[in-house]
């Protein structure tokens, strides 16, 4: 992905402090990111994040995205990242799984 | 936990005066219809306790809106359909007069502003979801996790239909104490903006000294140096400043298992 987009995806490298550091690991029948690590703007949406993931995995319109912190609960589309990462991150990374079903409902 | 059983049963028969009115663009004939009134849970959602409401106005609105998905706003400002509608009140309606009007549409739903929740099944997914973080906040998660399915469901059905030994025989495991614990190992808490936004961020309900912590202490913790949190407000209370967090954990909280407050800034 090109950095220069940094306005739509999460940007490559983590030098801007302000920055949360992501992890997005793929879980069930979903094809995987290769690069799992990525910044993101603290004050984006979980449901900007599903949007992201959608786009980068040219999936079919139909076909929705879950996510998930920690393996555990699927926040609010409207929750931002920073409130997930103050409260879940771990090691200086939020970690988010990502799949197209509900997996821990 | 729940000595204090009176203050829960206070806190769940907490009611709202409603006052729903159409919107005069949506509505075609010439009549417009009669505001419809209705009393409800602080602790609901107002998907949960609008389907009279909605089949009411239905009938004066055109058919290509029928299936709409419904939203509310008060004075222009669009309500979040999965807050509960008490913390809606007393973010949007300082004064508390009542009855709270609010206008009901069918059409034009704002998604810049507004989650979507199409079905019950939705919203009982992301209040079971809160559960499940408040619990991971609480115990590690460990509560929640070990329940069966039906328990889950039985807390749902609880809220929904209004029965407070219902959701309060199984809530109650949720807000005991792991063994020796004098507390949960974290607070789960949302502290609202006046925009309506929240930040949640991990609170102990212990102070450093291992004291617990009051509501004063956590305004200190959310003060900086150009604003002084001076107030904290939920269920249309002023929680005064030496009630204890914990306490206020286990009585106080909704029954996604969050404490929702309302806090009050001042410029310094």
């Amino acid at each position: 992905m090109a950095d220069n987009e940094t306005e739509n995806t999460p940007t490559a490298s983590a030098e801007k402090d302000n920055k949360i550091c992501i992890l997005l690991n793929a879980t069930g029948n979903v094809p995987i990111i290769k690069k799992r690590s990525w910044t993101v703007d603290p004050y984006k949406t979980v449901s900007w994040i599903q949007k992201f993931i959608h786009k980068y995995l040219k999936l079919d319109p139909s076909e929705q995205i879950f996510l998930y912190v920690n393996q555990t609960f699927a926040p609010a589309p409207d929750q931002i990242i920073k409130n997930l990462y103050d409260c879940h991150g771990t090691n200086g990374k939020l970690v988010l799984y990502y799949c197209k079903n509900q997996a821990w409902g | 936990m729940a000595n204090d059983r009176e203050v829960l049963r206070m806190i769940w028969e907490g009611q709202l005066a409603l006052c729903f009115q159409a919107d005069p663009d949506e509505i075609v004939g010439l009549q417009q219809p009669e505001n419809f009134y209705l009393m409800v849970s602080r602790l609901s959602y107002l998907p949960l306790v609008t389907d009279k409401v909605k089949k009411y106005f239905s009938r004066f609105i055109s058919d290509s809106q029928q299936d709409g998905t419904v939203w509310f706003d008060y004075n222009g400002a669009p309500l979040k359909l999965h807050y509960p509608i008490g913390i809606l009140y007393d973010l949007f309606q300082e004064e508390g007069s009542q009855p709270w009007c609010l206008t009901i549409h069918f059409s034009k739903f704002p998604e810049d502003s507004l989650v979507k929740f199409e079905t019950k099944d939705l919203l009982e997914s992301y209040f079971m979801s809160c559960l499940k973080e408040a619990d991971v906040l609480k115990h590690r998660g460990q509560v929640i996790s070990s329940m069966q399915k039906k328990e889950h469901n039985q807390l749902w059905i609880g809220l929904v239909n209004d029965k407070f030994d219902q959701f309060w025989a199984v809530n109650r495991r949720l807000m005991e104490l792991n063994g020796e614990q004098e507390c949960f190992k974290y607070t789960p808490i949302r502290f609202y903006n006046e925009d309506g936004t929240y930040i949640q961020k991990l609170v102990s309900p212990l102070t450093e000294s291992g004291k617990k912590k009051t509501v004063k202490d956590l305004l200190d913790e959310l003060s900086t140096p150009k604003r002084k949190a001076v107030g904290a407000k939920t269920h249309g209370i002023d929680v005064h400043s030496e009630t204890h967090l914990q306490w206020m954990s286990e009585h106080l909280s909704y029954p996604d298992n969050f404490l929702h407050l309302v806090i009050y800034y001042e410029s310094v």
